[in-house]
């Protein structure tokens, strides 16, 4: 009876692990298709140049989704990503020209980003079945207040015009370098977060949390494990990563601008599907939304290299979203959920 | 719980917007009595109708469950706006009759095609209506490359909205009516069961799947006369500005007391909460912030959400201590 017991739960996790592999074998798949068509479709499609701008465009795509990420993975989803990377955009460069020094400033952003992300996880907690709306409505806040704070005294509102440090723009522009290498170091800084996160994640009690929490609320809380705490410190790293990415991108466009975000809404989510987190919870991982991060990236950059508008590659990457996730992460049918 | 199913009595979830309403308008009085002008209550009439009927569209969508919020309303009533002015005006059908079975059409087959892919393909909802807003979003902008076009003849004057009785209260009004035939009906209790427990409701013998096919038809039906008062009010085509009534429609619909989660919700809360977002918009522009306008309205609607949020649980958790 008991070996009976182990074994069916013995299936049942080799069936999850199985599920997450096909779901990371179809990602390698799709992206080898995605650069074979390229190569063959787009002249110079394999160049170190153009190789530089698809990592460079998804390290910062990257790094926004890495929260999102954890929060699908207990089942939530943060759309305030996009207005704390629009917000950390123009608060960078205004505290900049009221003369904090540069290294200060990035803390700082990066810190209130963090506090934003922590309110909007500890007011969302009692909410599970709205923290979508919870996040909508913090982030609404935080750039309304934001915008307000850098328009006081500015004629230009939404738009702020300061010197750019020149080793944030070395770090995130297209033409940075590491040291001497042609590689803007952004790159380098999304490959350490990456291989920290997915480490962190199989190792530590706090990363075998999220996916307890995300699989069973009651089985993780029968564990000692305290679902407040993991809910408010994922929703505290979105907005840390948000905010970081959101100056990173000021060191790329040179300029802060407030809409700079705004793409991340969806594009962040899309990422975390097409990897293969199920925004249901409990299964998937940073590891499956990097591949997910690259194949957006990679499909985007062969679209624009046929020569598709900017409308067409919405639509197209839109296409391609539900036939993805149905070949990984059908729900069951309601009459074998009863 | 089960008592108040079936019950005409007011829902408590209506309490936070019709005090906030009731404020908002007490407001309204003082700063700018402008409002309560023929003039001034037929144009708010006419520029709050879209957010009105968009909202009204999410509302039995997101009464069927699953967490299945419409993030596609939005590009959908552009999308219907844009062929409506760019295919069918242009080729020449402009007659009244023809311009609306085009737009209820337009509307409710998209929903129908959503409902279908969302049962048969099995996908969480929010997947496959955030798919929908990237695709229609793209479709828009490939339909019409840029505003342009002029709406039919007849449409013209509706957007004037210097009296308060106007075409687009009538449509708005026949939305609303639409949705109390619709409480009559057996229908409506299979959607607050099926939102409320799927697999209750599914054990019950409700036809879950039906329910949510009207669900999504309703919506698309109320998404088209949303376009029908987009069109009326810019007397044109946009392909971009009717992506940007989602997330409004969003917050209206939780200002309205809805429960993203299902089962609860309803077309008095929803209009209440699409007036109480165009009154605080209103109420903001009367205040002279200048160049920064947008930005106290964008932080004002977040504050007003997360509030009445907020809220809403310490009424809902009251509620289960009795």
């Amino acid at each position: 009876m008991t070996s009976l017991a182990t074994e069916q739960t013995m299936s049942k996790i080799t069936g999850r692990s199985v599920k997450l592999q096909r779901s990371i074998v179809i990602g390698f798949t799709l992206l080898a298709a995605l650069l074979v068509l390229g190569t063959i479709l787009v002249p110079g499609f394999i160049s170190p140049r153009n190789a530089r701008s698809i990592l460079l465009l998804a390290a910062f795509l990257g790094l926004a989704s890495l929260g999102q990420t954890l929060c699908a993975m207990v089942g939530a989803l943060d759309l305030s990503i996009p207005y704390v990377i629009g917000g950390a955009n123009i608060l960078f460069p205004s505290l900049l020209v009221t003369g904090m020094p540069a290294w200060l400033a990035v803390i700082v952003v990066v810190l209130l980003g963090a506090a934003i992300g922590l309110a909007n996880g500890f007011l969302s907690f009692r909410l599970q079945g709205q923290a979508l709306i919870m996040s909508l409505g913090v982030g609404f806040a935080f750039v309304g207040a934001v915008q307000l704070y850098t328009s006081i005294g500015s004629v230009y509102g939404g738009t702020v015009f300061a010197p750019v440090p020149d080793w944030l723009r070395n770090i995130a522009a297209f033409n940075g370098k590491t040291f001497g290498l042609p590689l803007p170091p952004v790159v380098l800084v999304w490959l350490l977060v990456t291989l920290v996160t997915i480490w962190a994640l199989y190792n530590t009690w706090f990363g075998r949390s999220i996916y307890a929490v995300g699989g069973s609320r009651t089985a993780a809380a029968r564990l000692g494990i305290s679902e407040t705490k993991v809910w408010t410190s994922i929703h505290g790293i979105s907005g840390a990563m948000s905010a970081l990415t959101g100056v990173l991108l000021l060191g790329f466009s040179g300029g802060g601008f407030v809409g700079v975000g705004d793409p991340y809404l969806f594009t962040t989510v899309a990422a975390v599907v097409i990897g293969g987190t199920s925004l249901l919870g409990g299964a998937g991982g940073y590891g499956a939304t990097v591949l997910g991060v690259l194949v957006l990236t990679v499909l985007t950059s062969l679209l624009v290299g046929l020569g598709l508008s900017f409308a067409a590659q919405q639509a197209i990457v839109g296409l391609l979203i539900v036939p993805m996730v149905a070949v990984y992460a059908r729900t069951p049918h309601i009459r074998n959920q009863i | 719980m089960s008592q108040r199913f079936g019950f005409p009595t007011l829902d408590r979830s209506l309490t936070v917007p019709l005090v906030l309403f009731a404020v908002l308008l007490v407001a309204a009085a003082l700063l700018s009595p402008r409002l309560f002008t023929a003039t001034g209550m037929g144009g708010a009439i006419i520029v709050a109708a879209p957010l009105i009927l968009t909202t009204l569209a999410l509302t039995p969508i997101v009464m069927a469950g699953r967490g299945s919020v419409d993030l596609s309303v939005g590009p959908l009533m552009g999308f219907v706006n844009v062929t409506l002015i760019g295919w069918l005006s242009a080729s020449g059908y402009t007659s009244p009759l023809a311009v609306i079975c085009w737009v209820v059409t337009v509307g409710a087959l998209y929903q129908l095609l959503q409902a279908l892919i969302i049962i048969y393909v099995r996908v969480a909802p929010i997947i496959v209506t955030l798919s929908s807003f990237l695709v229609l979003s793209g479709l828009n902008l490939m339909v019409m490359s840029r505003p342009g076009g002029v709406a039919p003849e007849w449409m013209m004057t509706w957007g004037a909205g210097t009296t308060i009785v106007s075409p687009v209260l009538i449509i708005v009004l026949a939305a609303l009516a639409l949705w109390a035939v619709m409480r009559r009906t057996t229908f409506y209790s299979h959607l607050r069961m099926t939102g409320a427990d799927e697999r209750m409701a599914y054990t019950s013998g409700v036809k879950v799947d039906t329910v949510r096919i009207c669900a999504h038809l309703l919506g698309g039906v109320f998404v088209g006369l949303a376009a029908l008062s987009y069109t009326a009010l810019i007397s044109s085509g946009d392909p971009t500005q009717g992506s940007s009534y989602t997330l409004q429609a969003v917050t209206a619909l939780v200002l309205g007391g809805a429960n993203l989660a299902g089962g609860r919700g309803g077309a008095l809360g929803s209009t209440l909460g699409a007036l109480n977002m165009f009154l605080i918009s209103y109420l903001l522009s009367a205040f002279s912030f200048g160049s920064v306008t947008g930005f106290v309205t964008q932080m004002a609607f977040g504050l007003i959400l997360v509030a009445s949020l907020l809220v809403n649980v310490f009424m809902t958790a009251r509620r289960t201590a009795f």
